[in-house]
């Protein structure tokens, strides 16, 4: 580790592991409800544990991010973090106010807590992803300007490259994006309309920035491949990212109030965006094979080539499979989306933080690489939870064609929950897949403390 | 590197003009424009009558003299390109400039073309027809100012001496830009505008 | 001539690639923001709707429901439940009727304890939101 201050990524990596523990134990039991429906009904009803689940999953991801630009920037802009202080201190906000909102969701019933947190003053809860009360979101953006902050000052007064520069532009758009969550008009239409700049924007577009310019850091460190060559994909793969995913927007455009012009833009244009994730597989395994050195940390390169090929078949290939206006109008808001949903974030977001962790933790430990008994535990993790949430989405895949031939496409269309009744098996098996992932990311959590391993100092 | 020109000139290995990525580029743009086209016909072919009667609202003669000032500018740059060839980097820019003119006539023409239609309160939503209608043209209308900026860019750099007859890749680029962007609207104009 | 795809091209079309498609997602946003008026029922926007989305929010009936599609796939779609109930009577009384200890080994609402005034708003909230050119979505009664 060339920097003291990397280490600062130590922490936010911890908290997002802890997080990511919390995200898949309530994941489990939303797994649960849905074939056992009143599991845990009325102290933590669905949409109480949906919302923890989900919560969870963005405020881990972005400790996840945090902690790589915290790691990487240093290195890159060979200089120390502007300053670490902040960092620390940021560090303890966020952890601290996202334990207290989480808490909130499952102590205090919803609109118990609404009105705690004077919702009333700039009412912007209630929405999806954004269940956040007022006050923590507020917190959330002085966080993310913080970070911006220190992290933007590293870059600009260092040697800017770029890995950072793509990183900064994608954590930027990620803050400024953010900011449409405090817009909440009475006006559905709109509503909906300015929510997608929050999410859309966000995960199609600069998030994939982020993950872009992280994989470009691990592959340089990790293969030895030509700085030049690798930082050419990267512009290649984020042109392409907003080329399609800006218009691309629009395929979440069809159905809610808005002109019908969007379902030709969105069609077209979201039917593309499997092509950086397409190129960024490429890329990986190109990088990897066109390699100049045999870097001891085995288990980190094989994140870095699961997390392209799981993001471009959750992202682009299952997402393609619904993109499309004509398909979409029979699959919109079905376990089709709820398959597609699981494994893009699975494999472009929580991957792409695992292998960083996976990359950077051993060195802020002390060595070069994990010993061999520690890598192989880590490699078991990953290949569990990996197939077990393919396994997961082929079964969600499952339930929802036979949701949409049942409730949407037939002549004689059943109800809603006559449907659910219907595909129970499809939620069982997918139930068992969950508890195997949970399986994994235990074993994951495990290769952390394997003693007396022959660690690779060199 | 001149002898190295001519050496592969002197071989058939055919040479691309300019940059591969602007070639990339171009075949990219036209495959995006190509998907439009073709979701055009699609369209019209299940919409035969309302495509017909919303076509003969269309300002044809502003489209055929948009037509002609396309490809005459284009013309020009083809002119550009020979005079840089030949080290003559002044001609370079008056042809430059000619073609930019011709590019600027263009969008005066087709903003004409716009502020009608909207004044007439037609816009997007309207029907099928002026969706398309609009969105490929004020698509291929950025395209126009987008090839503008770039060949202004080269005629800048031509101007301060920044090309010659052994390095000109950059005028060949710029050059191969616009001549997409005219193929593009000599696709548009007729299947748009003028067949029924 | 240059064969090679340089890093110095590739940063150019990202840049002007990204710059042109964000300007043009502003126009067409401008556009449908423009067009919203004929498509998005606002009239129909009353103290009571906006009362009724105020109580949707807060009880956060996305968590369980699709709103157009939209929100999580627990409970059926509520775009068109008026409809479907037949009468915003009907969507009342089936919000009023929930069981607080819930509905034995099925999947169960809670009951949110509304007075008449918030009821009537989420069902006003509800048939507004029914009111909207959804472009013929769902595809039948069911949502």
């Amino acid at each position: 580790m060339k920097y003291q201050s990397q280490s600062i990524a130590k922490l936010y990596f911890i908290a997002a592991i802890g997080l990511f523990v919390g995200q898949i134990l309530f994941g489990v039991i939303m797994g649960l409800q849905y074939v056992m429906g009143d599991f845990l009904f009325p102290y933590i009803p669905f949409n109480v544990a949906r919302m923890v689940h989900t919560n969870l999953l963005i405020v881990w991801l972005l400790f996840g991010f945090m902690g790589a630009s915290y790691y990487l920037v240093p290195e890159e802009a060979e200089r120390e973090l502007y300053a670490p202080w902040l960092a620390k201190l940021m560090f303890w906000i966020f952890l601290i106010a996202g334990a207290a909102t989480i808490l909130g969701y499952l102590l205090v019933p919803y609109a118990e807590l609404a009105k705690l947190t004077m919702n009333d003053l700039l009412p912007t809860m209630g929405r999806e992803f954004l269940e956040q009360p007022t006050i923590t979101k507020i917190g959330i953006v002085i966080v993310a300007l913080s970070f911006l902050f220190n992290v933007g000052m590293t870059v600009l007064t260092g040697r800017k490259t770029v890995v950072t520069i793509v990183l900064l532009t994608g954590l930027t758009g990620l803050a400024v994006f953010f900011l449409f969550a405090f817009y909440n008009p009475v006006n559905v239409v709109l509503d909906k309309y300015f929510w997608w700049w929050v999410v859309h924007l966000w995960v199609e577009g600069v998030w994939e920035l982020i993950m872009g310019a992280i994989l470009a850091f691990v592959l340089i460190k990790i293969t030895g491949v030509d700085r030049e060559v690798i930082e050419k994909w990267l512009y290649i793969i984020i042109a392409l990212t907003l080329i399609s995913g800006i218009i691309g927007t629009g395929h979440h455009y069809f159905w809610i109030g808005a002109p019908g012009y969007w379902q030709w833009f969105g069609s077209i244009f979201s039917a593309l965006e499997p092509i950086p994730f397409f190129v960024m597989t490429l890329f990986a395994f190109n990088m990897v094979n066109k390699r100049r050195r045999e870097h001891p940390n085995k288990v980190a390169t094989l994140w870095a080539l699961g997390t392209a090929v799981m993001a471009f078949l959750g992202a682009g290939v299952w997402g393609f499979l619904h993109t499309l206006a004509p398909v979409n109008y029979y699959t919109h808001g079905t376990q089709i989306t709820a398959a597609h949903g699981h494994m893009a974030f699975y494999g472009a977001y929580v991957m792409i933080v695992l292998t960083i962790i996976s990359y950077s933790m051993p060195i802020m430990r002390g060595r070069t690489a994990n010993g061999p008994k520690s890598q192989v535990m880590e490699m078991w993790s990953f290949w569990l939870m990996t197939v077990s949430m393919v396994f997961i989405t082929l079964f969600l895949t499952g339930a929802g064609i036979l949701q949409v031939y049942l409730q949407r496409y037939s002549d004689t269309p059943l109800g809603f929950m006559v449907v659910q009744d219907k595909i129970e098996l499809f939620y069982w098996m997918r139930e068992i897949a969950g508890v195997i992932f949970l399986i994994g990311l235990i074993l994951y959590i495990m290769s952390f403390f394997v003693k007396h391993d022959d660690e690779v100092t060199a | 590197m001149n002898s190295t020109v001519k050496q592969s000139e002197i071989t058939t290995k055919y040479h691309l003009p300019g940059d591969l990525a602007i070639w990339v580029f171009i075949f990219a743009e036209l495959l995006v424009f190509g998907i439009f086209f073709l979701s055009y016909a699609f369209s019209r072919a299940g919409n035969v009558e309302l495509f017909n009667e919303s076509q003969k609202m269309l300002d044809t003669a502003s489209g055929a003299i948009n037509t002609l000032l396309l490809i005459t500018s284009s013309y020009f740059v083809v002119r550009a390109v020979t005079a840089i060839k030949s080290d003559d980097a002044q001609r370079c820019v008056y042809w430059l400039a000619a073609a930019l003119a011709g590019g600027a006539g263009f969008l005066v023409i087709k903003s004409l073309e716009f502020a009608d239609k909207f004044s007439h309160g037609i816009s997007l939503g309207t029907n099928t027809f002026f969706m398309f209608y609009l969105s490929m043209t004020f698509f291929h209308f950025m395209h126009v100012i987008l090839g503008m900026i770039i060949l202004a860019a080269v005629l800048i750099k031509a101007r301060n001496g920044g090309y010659s007859a052994a390095e000109h890749t950059g005028v060949e680029t710029g050059a191969s830009y616009w001549h997409m962007v005219d193929l593009v609207w000599i696709v548009l104009f007729p299947l748009v505008y003028v067949i029924r | 001539m240059k064969e090679t795809f340089t890093k110095g091209m590739a940063r150019n079309i990202y840049y002007g690639g990204s710059l042109f498609f964000l300007l043009l997602f502003f126009a067409l946003s401008f556009d449908t923001v423009s067009e919203l008026p004929d498509r998005d029922n606002r009239a129909a926007i009353t103290e009571s709707v906006e009362l009724g989305k105020k109580v949707w929010e807060v009880n956060n009936c996305i968590g369980c429901h699709t709103l157009l599609g939209e929100g999580a796939y627990f409970a059926p779609e509520l775009g068109n439940v008026v409809e479907r109930y037949g009468s915003k009577a009907a969507v009342k009384a089936f919000i009023m009727s929930r069981p607080k200890d819930g509905v034995p080994g099925r999947r169960s609402m809670p009951q949110f304890n509304l007075s008449e005034e918030e009821l009537q708003g989420v069902a006003d909230f509800l048939e507004y939101v029914g009111g909207i050119n959804t472009e013929n979505w769902p595809p039948n009664i069911q949502g």
